[in-house]
């Protein structure tokens, strides 16, 4: 039995078209991913016939033979109540911060006309989710649990009132490679278990392979290309598609090329960083517990591991960018300065880009000038004229339109800020690139350029690369060397192709089977 | 935001070179028009209840409430954002310290404060001034600590320390800038407020002294009076409304414009 239908379903808002005729089905009990890059409508083409968003609704969208195209507020209320349940992307902002899991899942179980739920009724639907002690998190606030136990509490309440179809808008996105292959696998158990059909909303084509029984990828407001997973996956049909399968890193791709690797650069013993934990004498917490760490010049190591284990905090500590308790840093041999005693000639040397691509940029500054800061501070051999020359130079060679110079991180895209970040970091010349999850809060495709882009340069300067991120597969595009943390320690360090192929410690084995 | 600024800058023109031009000044008796109507006798805007001539006064009295504002609204902008900066910036002891200092001025009654320094100091109108912005800095450094804690680590600021910002151009020239819209939106608030306090101490005999006037007197005055002769109260009225409209007018305009 088809349960949703989705006929030349038009979207806007105001006088832009969001999605422009998309056509699907879904069976009962069985999904269906909407895959595409941010932008090409897909959240909306799953929230807005819900009345979830501003957006204006035409053509024809009926689940279970009702047609919820221009249906009533009140009737699309009862619809999502009862026989709809959302998932979405931020976990965070998705719960209600000043109620406790336990009353938000109640109000998620009475909103449909069920009965109030006893303790032990709702601490079992958490349990089913996968939260351990699951009467505790009753009685907790959503700031309590971590991003992945938040998503199951949300997953809890959007099947509590047993809904016929679950939509799930990027569920994965905000949260590291372990879990997603965990909140994933949750989510297609639970449909199985249910007989529950799945909306599935996400950017990463690879990601739904294993998850999803069918595909629609979505291009500027138009499905390209349905089909069952396997077929579009294995055989892409139409050119974006297959650009989507060909930007996603894979384990199992050819080896890339890298360049050659020289003397020792970076040598860092026995760093230790610890923070206070929040509250009234609560004691410290070691984020990151003595760990040696070396680069050469030219090598590409990659900090691969789980959020909260401390890898962004010992690479900040290397750089000097962030606190460190103790432990030294030798740069070509020589003791790197502590954090308020960093010369210009240290910082040139080692330059950061970081996640999120539009915050790392100062929001009043013009590109032009954005570029420039660190040339006029670092490289005081450089008159005006040079530094401009320069300008042009980094933005020419990270592939950037030089009118874009004048524009400031607002007007760009989020492709382009990185650019213009790394074009940032490159100008000073630097022996070393320190990349914080660079590329994981961009696109599929994007990210893919942006690696492309970062290969390209590492080869052509030489440049060492501090690569962090919880992507084995994006490690493995780039890097040498693999070093894999858990809980503030190094558990396993080796060449990429050796750690991937034979992991010798759990955390890697998990690590692998998450990006497989 | 065009309208505003010119309607500001005709007050501010008319308050400062306004009294010159008219026949009558603000504090002489006309004793033969006593709450004299609008266009009588000489008077474009009538008498007040002792005939003096209104358009004098309010013009005068416009001077007096602007160069309070102005004023309690240039210490908050210097006291307050350099304090809540540097306590946002340096953070824990300092920040600790700094921030209590600020509760325990809070907590001083103000009143009390202002007479002990009539008292000591005697009266006059610079103390009304000084008294005034004392008191509204502290709220200020309070907001711009907050944005700083907020902007501190963001990711734009690690990356101008990455490229060798020294901290004072880090705070000047990345993050200062980056709450400039809600220290001033914040600002243009407190100019109503200084009003109502500057308006309050004459009240009391504390602020501006008779002959002398400002808008918070000719209100009181006009309000007493309003029953036999309304345009007492209408004419400072209006200019006070315009001058708060304008002032909100601008700040949003300009928030707008940094915020983006």
């Amino acid at each position: 039995m088809t349960l949703l239908v989705a006929d030349s379903l038009d979207i806007r808002i105001g006088d832009q078209r969001i999605v422009e005729g998309a056509s699907f089905a879904i069976e009962a009990g069985r999904s269906l991913a909407l895959v595409g890059a941010s932008g090409s409508g897909k959240s909306q083409t799953c929230l807005a016939p819900f009345g979830l968003s501003p957006a204006i609704v035409q053509g024809s969208f009926r689940l279970d033979g009702e047609e919820l195209v221009g249906a009533r507020e009140a009737r699309l209320r009862h619809v999502r109540g009862c026989d709809v349940g959302f998932v979405f992307q931020q976990p965070l902002t998705a719960l209600t911060p000043h109620l406790t899991i336990g009353a938000q899942l109640r109000e998620a179980w009475t909103q449909a006309g069920a009965p109030r739920p006893s303790r032990a009724e709702m601490a079992a639907a958490l349990e089913r989710v996968g939260l351990h002690d699951p009467r505790e998190r009753l009685d907790q606030y959503p700031h309590r649990l971590s991003g992945g136990q938040r998503q199951r509490a949300l997953i809890a309440m959007a099947i509590a009132h047993r809904p016929k179809l679950l939509v799930a808008d990027e569920p994965t996105t905000a949260l590291d490679a372990m879990l997603r292959a965990e909140i994933m696998a949750l989510l297609g158990r639970l449909c199985d278990e249910e007989g529950m059909a799945l909306l599935l909303v996400s950017h990463d084509l690879a990601a739904v392979a294993d998850n999803a029984d069918a595909v629609a990828v979505m291009h500027a407001g138009r499905i390209v290309e349905t089909g069952p997973t396997r077929a579009v996956l294995g055989d892409p049909k139409s050119d974006y598609a297959r650009a989507l399968i060909a930007a996603s890193p894979r384990l199992d791709a050819p080896p890339p090329a890298l360049g050659p690797i020289g003397a020792p650069l970076v040598e860092a013993r026995q760093v230790s960083v610890s923070f206070a934990r929040p509250g009234w004498r609560r004691g410290r917490l070691l984020a990151v517990d003595a760990v040696d760490i070396d680069v050469a010049e030219g090598e590409a190591v990659a900090i691969v591991g789980g959020s909260g284990s401390g890898k962004s905090t010992l690479a900040r500590a290397i750089a000097r960018l962030g606190p460190i308790d103790a432990g030294e840093v030798r740069w070509r041999g020589e003791p790197l300065p502590p954090r308020k005693a960093m010369r210009p000639r240290d910082r040139a040397g080692l330059q950061p880009v970081f996640q999120d691509p539009v915050a790392s940029l100062d929001p009043l500054w013009k590109v032009r000038d954005i570029v420039a800061e660190p040339l006029r501070r670092l490289r005081p051999d450089l008159d005006r004229m040079a530094v401009a020359a320069r300008v042009e130079a980094v933005l020419a060679e990270v592939g950037l339109d030089p009118t874009l110079a004048d524009r400031r991180p607002a007007a760009l895209s989020g492709g382009q800020a990185q650019r213009v970040a790394i074009a940032r970091a490159l100008g000073p010349g630097p022996a070393m690139l320190l990349l914080d999850e660079a590329t994981s809060a961009l696109d599929v495709l994007v990210a893919g350029t942006i690696l492309d882009l970062l290969a390209e340069l590492q080869k052509q300067h030489g440049l060492a690369i501090l690569m962090i991120t919880h992507d084995l597969a994006v490690a493995r595009r780039l890097c040498h060397r693999i070093v894999v943390m858990d809980a503030g320690r190094i558990v396993e360090e080796g060449p990429a192709e050796r750690l991937i192929a034979a992991p010798a410690h759990p955390i890697t084995a998990k690590l692998v089977a998450a990006s497989r | 935001m065009r309208p505003a600024l010119i309607l500001i800058a005709l007050i501010v023109v008319a308050a400062l070179a306004g009294p010159l031009a008219l026949d009558w000044r603000y504090d002489l008796i006309d004793w033969d028009a006593v709450r004299a109507a609008p266009f009588t006798a000489g008077h474009p805007m009538g008498t007040d209840s002792v005939g003096r001539d209104l358009l004098a006064r309010t013009l005068v009295g416009t001077r007096v409430t602007l160069g309070v504002a102005f004023a309690a609204a240039l210490v908050s902008l210097v006291v307050g954002v350099a304090w809540g900066a540097i306590a946002g910036w340096r953070g824990g002891k300092v920040d600790e310290a700094m921030m209590r200092i600020v509760d325990a001025l809070y907590a001083l009654p103000f009143m009390f404060v202002v007479i002990l320094l009539m008292v000591v100091f005697g009266r006059s109108i610079l103390l009304v001034f000084l008294g005034i912005g004392a008191v509204e800095w502290l709220t200020m450094a309070r907001v711009v600590r907050g944005q700083m804690i907020a902007l501190r680590d963001r990711p734009f600021v690690t990356a101008a320390e990455a490229a060798g910002a020294p901290p004072v151009a880090i705070v000047l020239r990345h993050m200062l800038p980056n709450i400039a819209g809600v220290a001033i939106a914040y600002l243009l608030l407190t100019v109503p407020q200084v009003v109502m306090i500057e308006s309050f101490l004459s009240f009391l005999g504390l602020g501006v002294q008779e002959p002398m006037t400002s808008l918070g007197i000719l209100l009181k005055d006009g309000a007493d009076d309003m029953d036999v002769a309304p345009h007492a109260l209408l004419l400072p009225a209006a200019v006070l409304v315009t001058l708060l409209l304008c002032l909100t007018r601008i700040g949003e305009s300009l928030r707008n414009r940094f915020v983006q």
